[in-house]
């Protein structure tokens, strides 16, 4: 009983730590896997073999592979290639423009780091909106959201994703089944708000459009041949995807398999690489993963499932929609990646009460992919876009993202929930 | 090292320094306190950052733009030219008048100066010595190193 306490009291502190911003996710992380392992360690019910058990190293594989491409691709200049050439095939027409940019980053996003690619795609559309004379805010906007919507399709789109597929056992093509006719469905309803909220902005007629259509995007592409041979590599790796069940491959083995061969192929300066790695973001991971295993262990898991235990008599259809929203309402304040961490455990442990979670699973993917989209703060994409729009004439203001992304937030977990509701089987298969 | 030197009182707007370089066609302002001592320097590049965007930080390269299009026509806003010059002046680096040509020149090169403000004992400024100035007179001191025997 003492364990439990503690072990609960670690995690909750650490948890609050993390959500308030009180101490780097990481560091906090870090502390808190120390404590909980040294706890365990003295009361004996968790040690250092238990630890390094409860490390999903599938996710932190496959996070490390993508992020060794990415940081492949990064320096190669091909994330402005792809904006630039929106900017030219819009031909400066704002609303076209708002879609391509859109598309652009959720294609990317689907398949790269949503972060990474927000980042570095965000400051060319400042350059071109600047230079056709036009308000760049609702495009930044218009990106960070339909990349946390896109990014929601595939496994490797978003961290939740890789960790709820790693937790469930769902393969890459379990979320093109799932995952993809939701999200399609969701993001054109988002793209179709987004121009409705947007509608004044976007009526003003750029006075430049002679100057973007000087613009030559493969001027614009630094290093075609590294460009060519990390995309060549990342396409053999979706192909592999694909693939992963028949070839009894684990996502950890194809996307390390990649990044090792992308890394052959293009010989890059292997230090300076490493430093465009996030390591915070591993290290983070897997402190939470230890954490969750001294859960687990002391068996205040096992208490939260009894205590749930009614929940088994409620219809399933509506717990999904409940956990749907209980995600989404939490990720709009908070780290996606923490809450799902910590909901991982609690459906599987529901599932070993003899509970079918599996259309949970897919409920919590789109509530953590969706969520986000509601504040400033709700996306690590959010908070870069509102960042770097500060270095513009009209910044994003917290009050501004209210009214834009809250309600396409409130519409893609609607239409999710119909959409859940109407294609339940589906999602139990 | 010239001795007419232009300044500015800290209590003048940036519009007003921008003029006084344009008219004086120098590129180093002195920002000089009541006590006629400089409390900070305005450069043209720090003028300059005013009309540069400042989203241009975060490309890694803009040698792909042809044309700035509707950016070549943005100005400064009023509000930025009637700021006071203390908002954007830098911290000054400055020589005593006794100052050896060596120190002076690698004060220049670490910090990345055109111009050096010279002042007096008392910290009064006295004068602006450029890099050209510099350099000329330890170039000039080779004249004495003797030539090599064949």
């Amino acid at each position: 009983m003492i364990a439990q306490i503690l072990v609960g009291l670690i995690f909750l502190i650490t948890l609050w730590l993390i959500f308030s911003e009180k101490l780097n996710r990481t560091i906090a992380g870090f502390g808190g896997a120390t404590l909980m392992v040294s706890v365990g360690k003295a009361l004996q019910f968790y040690d250092e073999s238990h630890a390094m058990e409860a490390v999903d190293f599938n996710t932190l594989g496959l996070l490390l592979g993508m992020m060794i491409l990415v940081a492949l691709l990064e320096p190669t200049g091909f994330f402005q290639f792809l904006a630039v050439w929106a900017g030219r095939f819009s031909r400066g027409r704002p609303v076209v423009l708002l879609a391509l940019l859109g598309t652009v980053t959720t294609l990317v996003s689907m398949f790269l780091d949503n972060v990474t690619t927000v980042v570095l795609i965000a400051p060319v559309t400042i350059l071109i909106c600047e230079i056709l004379g036009i308000n760049p805010l609702p495009f930044l906007i218009t990106e960070a959201l339909l990349s946390n919507t896109g990014g929601t399709a595939t496994l490797v789109g978003d961290p939740p994703n890789m960790l709820i597929a790693s937790a469930a056992g769902f393969a890459f093509n379990d979320f093109l089944t799932h995952a993809l006719p939701v999200v399609l469905v969701v993001w054109f309803a988002a793209l179709w708000l987004l121009r409705h909220l947007f509608r004044h902005e976007l009526a003003v007629q750029p006075t430049n459009v002679a100057a973007v259509m000087k613009l030559k995007p493969h001027e614009s592409l630094d290093d075609p041949k590294t460009a060519w041979r990390v995309l060549v590599v990342l396409g053999a790796a979706i192909i592999l995807f694909f693939l992963e069940e028949p070839l009894g491959l684990s996502q950890a083995f194809i996307a390390m398999g990649a990044a090792s061969a992308a890394l052959v192929w293009v010989r890059p300066d292997i230090n300076e690489l490493l430093r465009r790695i996030e390591w915070g973001v591993l290290v983070f991971f897997a402190a939470l993963f230890v954490m969750v295993g001294g859960l687990e262990a002391s068996g205040v898991l096992n208490k939260l499932v009894t205590l749930l235990e009614h929940l088994h008599a409620a219809p399933p259809a509506l717990l999904g929609l409940a956990l749907l929203w209980f995600s989404a309402g939490l990720s709009a304040f908070v780290d996606n990646v923490p809450i799902t961490i910590a909901l991982i455990p609690v459906l599987q442990g529901l599932s070993a009460d003899g509970m079918d979670v599996g259309p949970l699973w897919w409920a919590l993917a789109f509530g953590a992919g969706f969520g986000g989209n509601a504040t400033i703060i709700g996306s690590t994409a959010n908070i870069i876009v509102a960042n770097v729009s500060e270095r513009t004439r009209t910044p994003i203001t917290s009050d501004l993202w209210n009214r834009r992304g809250l309600p396409v937030m409130l519409l893609t977990c609607a239409l999710a929930s119909v959409l859940y509701l109407l294609l339940y089987t589906l999602f139990t298969a | 090292m010239k001795r007419k030197v232009f300044s500015i009182s800290a209590s003048s707007t940036i519009r007003e320094a921008a003029a006084l370089i344009v008219e004086q066609r120098i590129g180093l302002l002195p920002v000089l306190n009541k006590q006629g001592k400089p409390g900070g320097v305005i450069s043209l590049s720090d003028l300059l950052k005013l009309e540069l965007p400042d989203f241009f930080d975060l490309l890694p390269d803009l040698d792909f733009v042809r044309d700035f299009g509707a950016v070549e026509t943005t100005r400064p806003t009023p509000n930025q030219l009637d700021r006071p010059v203390t908002m954007i002046m830098q911290p000054i680096t400055f020589v005593e008048e006794n100052c050896g040509l060596l120190r002076a020149y690698a004060l220049m090169v670490k910090h990345n100066l055109y111009d050096l403000p010279v002042v007096s004992e008392e910290g009064v400024l006295v004068g602006l010595a450029s890099r050209v100035d510099i350099a000329a007179a330890i170039l000039a001191t080779w004249k004495n190193v003797e030539a090599s025997r064949p």
